[in-house]
């Protein structure tokens, strides 16, 4: 078998060798290149798929939270309000059953004093009656005089109120 | 569900299988044309590919040599290699070679994309395949085989496939203006442009093939250098003179130099002549200024139309 020398130039053999390169680049265009851009495509869709899909998880979660946080913002508002006005009713409540309390006490004290003074002063008139008669039957043994009992009653009655007008 | 399971499993090894043998058989045809056509010789043997077949053709004769039938294995092997990698691509790279095809895709993209520009990103399918086609060429001497590399035939066909791809860059920009190119900066220039213009494609596939083949030449006579040495000074001994022991190591260091090292560089320097001559024929400019006047006279349509 013979071979070619060291150098030596055939056109056919250059253009087989142009077409072998241009097949080849063919080659690699459609069996390389095509089938990895395409899954390269499909997982950079599904890549910006999934993030576009977690962007719109995570606004959502945004937005129950903050929901949420409102919700109980305003919940805590009305407990705080129900507490206060429930102290302050009660509050009222106290006052207006201690003004109630002091009333009684006042009518009720009153009215003994009331009383109280009624009955000094029945006392007094009593005392003073019986004064009177004790100073009448006194008087008649000491003077020994026969008097009038009406007017010595009224002289009594006189000096008694010349003693209570003092 | 399992059993189709299996069955699918069984029906996708049996095509990795058949992929696998499609990348190796080629070459181990190649090896066995080679065994089976190689000549007892004696002594240093320098030449250029085998030939197999001579043909009668219009010109010339059509010969199918050792480069040409390497050629077409490397380019089995390489589709084989392109199904191997791609077959069973998922969406979520579940697997190695999914991984692999990945990282030569989006590299050959980065590459051509660094150096060319967004324009021709459509360059990145010739780019991979001049890569490979060069790097597996090259490296199919460390088998044994030709290096198709090494016919200036195989160089200057692609060279002449580039300076076709410059060309018709250029003519993108109007017959004029290519024209034109020629008699810049002066016209007394054009025959030096016209030969500048030519010496492209001879200086590429020259650099190339001349790197192979002067690599493969050193190597052949570095190794029957060592073969005489070793004869020479062990020849007396009884079985150790049969053997030659001097050739055990630098060839093979040597090899990785010549063989590796280098085809694997002129593959790269190739595609990177590509890339820079392919885009500096049409500058970013010119072709911005082109795209500008290209809508102007566009928009002056549409309004005399209008």
């Amino acid at each position: 078998m013979q071979s070619l020398s060291i150098i030596s130039v055939n056109i056919w053999d250059i253009l087989i060798s142009f077409a072998n390169l241009a097949i080849l680049t063919w080659i690699v265009k459609k069996f390389l290149f095509k089938p990895v851009k395409k899954v390269l495509d499909t997982r950079r869709e599904s890549i910006d798929s999934a993030y576009a899909r977690a962007d719109e998880a995570e606004a959502r979660a945004e937005e129950h939270r903050l929901n949420y946080e409102a919700a109980m913002a305003a919940a805590k508002q009305t407990a705080d309000q129900m507490i206060s006005e429930a102290a302050r009713e009660a509050e009222r409540r106290g006052n207006e059953i201690e003004n109630e309390a002091r009333a009684q006490a006042r009518d009720i004290r009153s009215q003994a004093e009331a009383d109280a003074q009624l009955e000094r002063k029945k006392a007094e008139k009593d005392m003073k009656r019986e004064i009177a008669d004790v100073s009448v039957q006194l008087t008649g043994k000491l003077l020994e005089r026969e008097m009038k009992p009406e007017d010595h009653r009224e002289l009594i009655d006189s000096f008694l109120q010349e003693l209570d007008g003092e | 569900m399992t059993e189709q399971k299996r069955g699918r499993d069984a029906r996708f090894r049996l095509t990795d299988g058949l992929l696998i043998a499609l990348m190796i058989l080629p070459l181990v045809g190649c090896i066995v044309l080679k065994v089976l056509f190689t000549p007892e010789s004696e002594g240093v043997d320098i030449s250029g590919a085998m030939v197999f077949l001579r043909l009668p053709a219009p010109g010339q004769e059509l010969i199918i040599s050792e480069s040409q039938v390497n050629s077409w294995a490397i380019m089995l092997t390489l589709l084989g290699l392109c199904l191997y990698l791609t077959h069973g691509l998922t969406e979520k790279a579940e697997t190695k070679r999914q991984l692999i095809a990945e990282w030569i895709v989006e590299k050959c993209e980065g590459l051509v994309q660094a150096n060319m520009g967004e324009r021709f990103a459509g360059y990145s399918y010739l780019i991979a395949a001049i890569m490979g086609l060069s790097a597996l060429s090259s490296l199919s001497c460390l088998i044994g085989l030709f290096a198709p590399t090494g016919d200036v035939n195989v160089t200057a066909g692609w060279a002449i496939l580039v300076f076709c791809l410059v060309t018709w860059t250029k003519l993108q920009g109007g017959i004029l203006n290519y024209l034109k190119g020629f008699m810049e900066p002066i016209p007394v220039f054009t025959p030096m442009n016209f030969i500048s213009e030519f010496s492209l494609p001879v200086s590429m596939a020259f650099r190339h093939y001349g790197n192979v083949m002067s690599g493969a030449v050193i190597s052949a006579l570095i190794s029957t250098a060592l073969k005489g040495l070793s004869r020479l000074l062990l020849g007396a001994l009884p079985v150790i003179g049969e053997i030659p022991l001097l050739g055990i190591g630098l060839p093979a260091i040597l090899s990785i130099y010549f063989d590796v090292f280098s085809g694997l560089m002129q593959a790269f320097i190739f595609a990177m002549l590509t890339m820079l001559n392919v885009s500096g024929s049409f500058p970013q400019e010119a072709w911005e200024k082109r795209q500008r006047k290209k809508a102007a006279r566009k928009q002056r349509v549409a309004a005399a139309g209008a």
